[in-house]
């Protein structure tokens, strides 16, 4: 799958060839902002479609660049794919994600309403991440229901191993 | 005649012969009339009440009522009665007092949903399973049920299952000291 660069996004790559090996940029700062700009699309949107090498030579091919200059962009692309691809899924939609789970055993002794009690508990601590912010919550439940929550789990993670599941990872690629 | 909505429901359940049957209906109607036309009577039965909320939530056996109810001068036959009804009570009348009083968000139960991801609009292929929990949530504060959702991946739903499963040894441990 080739990768489609717009006659604009060429332009602006077209500065690329001309910085020399010292690094000093004789151009104005919109040429330099555009290259990046370019630089930039160009490697997120085949980070995005995880276009092959050789459909990634092939794109930047058309720009006509020196053999170098192609060699050192393809490296650029296969070194910082998969960093890119990881900040691009943080971008989707997403719910609080799960971080970590403490937990704590309690026992209730006495209340203000009820002495002499022995009510176990489990208190647990759930760190959340969300948009990079850290969210925690503090909950409690009884051991009956702890039981219950591994028991379900549990067949959500089986659900994996079925048949089902593994054919449709095995055939959608 | 004007009541009030709750008034009205709450008079229209002693139509109810499921609620209250016809022993019950009697009994109940004499003491509304008693408890406005007998000032004594009303006074007796509030602290009738306060008496046996109290002896729950202190865990009264029955020397200590028969005792107290001794020096209050009751003879020996309804102090009989009094012993059986609260014995026939003892049980609800914890649960209830058990329940009573604030806790942190108590998890009621749990679902799940498991997904494979194939692309989003700023990523494409990419081809991975993902899981979404949803803690149903109770509050004490409030009677609203909250929920908490958060998606994990199969290694965080590893994670979470492993730590939840030392919590529920850790209990068993625990509970056979």
């Amino acid at each position: 799958m080739l990768l489609e660069l717009s006659e604009e996004h060429k332009e602006h790559l077209a500065f690329l060839p001309q910085v020399d090996s010292a690094g000093k940029l004789n151009v104005s700062s919109d040429t330099v902002q555009h290259g990046v700009e370019g630089l930039t699309y160009l490697l997120t949107e085949s980070s995005k479609l995880m276009i092959s090498e050789l459909d990634f030579q092939d794109s930047v091919f058309v720009l006509g660049f020196s053999e170098e200059l192609n060699k050192l962009l393809l490296q650029l692309y296969l070194d910082n794919r998969k960093e890119i691809r990881t900040i691009l899924s943080e971008l989707a939609p997403s719910l609080p994600s799960y971080h970590n789970l403490e937990w704590r055993l309690d026992v209730q002794l006495a209340s203000r309403s009820l002495r002499q009690q022995i009510k176990p508990a489990v208190t647990i601590k759930l760190h959340l991440n969300q948009n990079g912010d850290h969210n925690t919550k503090v909950l409690q439940t009884d051991p009956a229901t702890l039981l219950h929550l591994v028991q379900q789990l549990e067949q959500a993670l089986e659900e994996m191993k079925t048949n089902h599941c593994r054919r449709v990872v095995r055939n959608i690629k | 005649m004007e009541l009030s909505e709750s008034v009205q429901k709450g008079f229209q359940m002693l139509a109810d012969p499921r609620s209250f049957d016809s022993n019950a209906f009697t009994l109940l109607l004499r003491a509304a009339f008693q408890s406005l036309l007998d000032a004594q009577a009303d006074e007796a039965v509030l602290a009738a009440a306060t008496y046996i909320l109290e002896a729950g939530k202190h865990r009264a056996d029955k020397s200590t009522l028969s005792t107290y109810l001794e020096d209050c001068k009751f003879d020996r036959e309804r102090i009989e009665l009094f012993c059986t009804e609260y014995q026939n009570n003892k049980n609800s009348l914890e649960i209830l007092l058990g329940s009573i009083g604030r806790s942190l968000p108590h998890i009621t139960d749990v679902s799940w949903r498991l997904e494979y991801q194939i692309k989003t609009n700023q990523l494409h292929r990419m081809y991975r399973p993902a899981y979404l929990v949803t803690l149903s949530v109770q509050n004490t504060d409030s009677p609203s049920y909250p929920e908490i959702s958060f998606s994990c991946s199969m290694e965080q739903l590893q994670d979470l299952v492993g730590k939840l499963k030392d919590a529920s040894k850790s209990l068993e441990r625990a509970t056979q000291l």
